[in-house]
C-alpha cells in the first residue's frame, strides 16, 4: 500500500491550495481528482473575481486556476487525474479507482475538498433533453467551446445564474429571460445589472410551470407565484427556447466524510449535509480535514483560503510545524477570510432583508426586483457625481467585499477606504485622466467614464464591453439604458483594448448630452 | 444551427484537437479528438442520447460533468458510457441507448423485457 503524509481529495481551488501549503512545509502530498483536468470549476470561470488584491481580485478564474497549478507543480505536489476516490476508511485508508484499477493508499492526514454538486428542481418536462444545469452550460461553453443552446431561459438569480447568463451572452447565445421564484435577486446587483443593460428581462416571483417539447425542449412556460410560491393562474408566459438552464443552488458532496464516520449535521445555512468542523477544517476524526464547498457552500475565493488553512492545520497535526507558528499562520489566513465574509452578502446575512447600505443609503429596490437601478434611484449613491470633463461614475450600490477600483486609478480619483465593503466614492480633489483603468478593473462592470458636456450638446460615455464582434469607431447604433431599453442614438467614437485591461474592451460612445447619465450599453445597428 | 464557438471574447480562438470521424447510429460524423463525445454530438445537433428503460422517455446531457449519468450511450458496444466525460476517438461507434441496449423499443418482440 502506498503511503503519503497527506492525501487531498479534489484538485479544485481549496484542494490545490491545501496541497500547496502542505508541500511548502515538506509534506509528501498527493491530490486525487476524478476529472480529466485539474482546477475544479476554476477553468470554467472566465469572469474577473471580486475581493482585494490578496484575494486575487480582478483576475479571471481560469487564470487563478493556472497560477494554482503552477504553484502546486513547482512544489512537487503529485496530482493524479482520472482518479476517483471511492472509499475513505478507518485509519485514513483511501481507496481510489485509477482507470480500471482499484488502488489502496494511506495518508497520515487527509483533506477532503470534494466541492459541491448542483441542485435541481422538478417541473413538468424537466427530464427533457435541453434542460441542463447551469454548471453544464459553463462546462460546454467555456471548456469545450460548444454553445449550450441558441435561445436559453435561466432559472435562478443567485450569482451562478447571473454569471452563467452573462457567459451565455458572451458566447453568442440569446438569453430570453432570467427567472426566479424569490421576490428578490439573490446574487450581486452588479452581476444582474450587466445582464439587464443588454436587454435581458428579469422575472422575479416567477418560476417554471413546464418545459414543452416531445423529444427535446422547444419552449417553456413560466408563471407568477404568490408569497407561498403557488402559481397565480392567468399569469403564464410562454417562451420559445431550446435550452432551460437551472441555477438553483449547490449541495456539498460530503459522502466520503459520512462514509468515514465523521460527525455530520444537516445545516441548511451551509447547503445541506456537512461535516461538523472547526474554523480550520478539523473534523471529528483526528487527521481528517475539510476545505471548500464540501463544508459549506461559499465561493472560490474563500475556498482557497479555507484550503490553505486546512493545509496548515494538517502540517501542525503531523508535527511539521510548532503550535506557535500554527497560531500565527492561521491568524493571517483568518483575517483574509474575514475580509471576504463581510457586507450584505456575507454568510451571516444570508436570507436577511437589507434596507440600507452601511452608509445609511436606501438600497435600490429596482435593482433587486428588475436587475437594474432606476433613473430616479441612481443619484443617491456616492459613486455618482457630476463635474466638468471626463470623470468616473461608479454604479456600485451594494456593500460587497471588493476594492480593486481604488488601486486602479493612478490619480487617486476613487476611494473605498479601510473598510473593503464600503461603496466607492469620488475624490473631488483628484483629476481624472481618462485612462480607463477603473472601468477595466471593476469585476462588476459597474464603472463608466462620462463626459457630460462635450461642448456641442453631446456627451461621451465609456463603458466596459466583453462581447464579439467588437464595434469599430464610427459604428452607429442605439444606446441602451440600465434597463436594456433603447434610450437614444449613439455612435462609437473610441475603442480601447489594452493588455492591462485584461480582455475588457472600452467602448466610448457619443450621445446627446441629456442621456449622459442614462446611456449604459451600446447595440450596433447590425444586431 | 451552429453550436461551435469559433472565437470567444475572453477565451480567444478555441483550440481544437485533430478532426476525427466517428459514427452515431450509423451516421458518419466528425468531431475533435479528445473532446467529450457529448460535445461532438451537440455540435452535430443531436439532443437525445438515450430512452429510459421503463417509460421510454428521452434523455440528454444534463450535468456535463459525469455525475448525473443522464447522457449515457452505447459506445463501441459498451452500454452506460458517460458521453460527457468520455473523450472522442477516431472510429468510435456511438449508439442511442434504449434501456440498456441498442435495439429501439418499437422493434423489440412482444413480451421481451430487455
Amino acid at each position: 500500500m502506498k503511503r503519503y503524509d497527506l492525501i487531498v481529495v479534489g484538485a479544485g481551488p481549496s484542494g490545490l491550495s491545501a496541497a500547496i501549503e502542505a508541500a511548502k512545509r515538506g509534506l509528501r502530498t498527493v491530490v486525487f481528482d476524478e476529472n480529466e483536468k485539474p482546477g475544479g470549476q476554476l477553468f470554467k470561470q472566465i469572469h474577473k473575481f471580486f475581493g482585494s488584491r490578496e484575494h486575487r481580485a480582478k483576475i479571471r478564474g481560469y487564470v487563478i486556476g493556472q497560477q494554482l497549478l503552477e504553484e502546486a507543480d513547482s512544489l512537487g505536489v503529485e496530482v493524479r487525474l482520472n482518479a476517483t476516490v471511492i472509499g475513505l476508511y478507518q485509519d485514513k485508508e483511501v481507496v481510489v479507482k485509477l482507470a480500471d484499477e482499484v488502488v489502496h493508499c494511506k495518508g497520515d492526514a487527509i483533506i477532503i475538498a470534494t466541492g459541491a454538486a448542483e441542485n435541481m428542481v422538478t417541473f413538468e418536462g424537466w427530464t427533457l433533453p435541453g434542460v441542463i444545469g447551469a454548471g453544464a452550460a459553463q462546462t460546454m461553453m467555456n471548456l469545450h467551446g460548444i454553445k449550450p443552446g441558441q435561445r436559453v431561459l435561466m432559472l435562478g438569480s443567485g450569482n451562478v445564474g447571473l454569471v452563467v447568463s452573462f457567459q451565455l451572452l458572451q458566447c453568442g447565445c440569446e438569453v430570453v429571460a432570467l427567472v426566479d421564484a424569490a421576490p428578490k435577486i439573490g446574487g450581486y446587483g452588479v452581476h444582474a445589472a450587466k445582464i439587464a443593460r443588454t436587454g435581458v428581462p428579469f422575472y422575479l416571483s416567477h418560476t417554471i410551470v413546464r418545459a414543452e417539447g416531445d423529444d427535446c425542449v422547444t419552449g417553456v412556460t413560466i408563471a407568477k407565484v404568490d408569497e407561498h410560491f403557488q402559481f397565480i393562474p392567468g399569469t403564464e408566459k410562454k417562451f420559445e427556447v431550446d435550452t432551460i438552464c437551472l441555477a438553483v443552488g449547490l449541495s456539498p458532496m460530503s459522502q466520503l466524510l459520512k462514509m468515514a464516520g465523521c460527525k455530520m449535521e444537516d445545516n441548511p445555512r451551509r447547503g445541506g449535509q456537512v461535516p461538523i468542523c472547526d474554523a480550520y477544517g478539523r473534523t471529528s476524526l483526528a487527521g481528517v480535514f475539510v476545505a471548500g464547498d464540501v463544508s459549506g457552500i461559499e465561493e472560490a475565493s474563500s475556498a482557497m483560503i479555507e484550503g490553505r488553512m486546512a493545509g496548515i492545520a494538517a502540517c501542525e497535526y503531523l508535527g511539521f510545524m510548532e503550535k506557535e507558528e500554527l497560531a500565527a499562520q492561521l491568524a493571517s489566513q483568518e483575517r483574509a477570510l474575514d475580509g471576504l465574509r463581510q457586507g450584505m452578502f456575507a454568510p451571516q446575512n444570508r436570507g436577511r432583508a437589507v434596507a440600507e447600505t452601511e452608509e445609511g443609503i436606501a438600497v435600490s429596490a429596482s435593482l433587486l426586483r428588475h436587475g437594474y437601478i432606476s433613473d430616479d434611484e441612481i443619484e443617491r449613491f456616492p459613486g455618482i457625481t457630476h463635474r466638468a470633463g471626463v470623470h468616473p461614475v461608479m454604479e456600485c450600490t451594494q456593500n460587497i467585499p471588493c476594492n480593486p477600483c481604488q488601486d486602479a486609478c493612478p490619480k487617486g480619483c476613487i476611494s473605498i477606504g479601510a473598510n473593503i465593503t464600503s461603496l466607492p466614492v469620488v475624490v473631488e480633489s483628484a483629476e481624472c485622466m481618462n485612462c480607463g483603468m477603473c472601468v477595466a478593473s471593476c469585476s462588476g462592470q459597474a464603472i463608466f467614464l462620462v463626459e457630460e458636456d462635450c461642448g456641442d450638446d453631446t456627451a461621451t460615455v465609456t463603458l466596459p464591453y466583453e462581447f464579439l464582434p467588437l464595434p469599430a469607431a464610427g459604428t452607429k447604433g442605439d444606446a441602451l439604458g440600465r434597463s436594456g431599453q433603447r434610450v437614444c442614438e449613439a455612435e462609437v467614437v473610441g475603442v480601447r483594448s489594452a493588455k492591462a485591461f485584461d480582455k475588457t474592451n472600452l467602448l466610448t460612445i457619443k450621445v446627446p448630452k441629456e442621456y449622459a447619465m442614462k446611456a449604459r450599453f451600446f447595440r450596433s445597428m447590425h444586431n | 444551427m451552429e453550436s461551435r464557438i469559433v472565437e470567444h471574447p475572453i477565451l480567444g480562438e478555441i483550440e481544437n484537437g485533430r478532426t476525427v470521424t466517428f459514427t452515431c447510429d450509423g451516421r458518419e460524423l466528425t468531431g475533435y479528438e479528445g473532446e467529450p463525445i457529448a460535445a461532438a454530438l451537440k455540435a452535430a445537433g443531436l439532443m437525445v442520447h438515450r430512452y429510459t428503460q421503463k417509460e421510454h422517455k428521452p434523455r440528454g446531457v444534463f450535468c456535463a460533468i459525469g455525475r448525473c449519468t443522464d447522457c449515457v450511450m452505447v459506445v463501441d458496444g459498451k452500454a452506460n458510457v458517460r458521453t460527457c466525460v468520455t473523450p472522442l476517438k477516431e472510429g468510435m461507434v456511438v449508439q442511442t441507448q434504449y434501456g440498456v441496449g441498442v435495439e429501439p423499443f418499437d422493434r423489440r418482440e412482444e413480451g421481451e423485457n430487455a
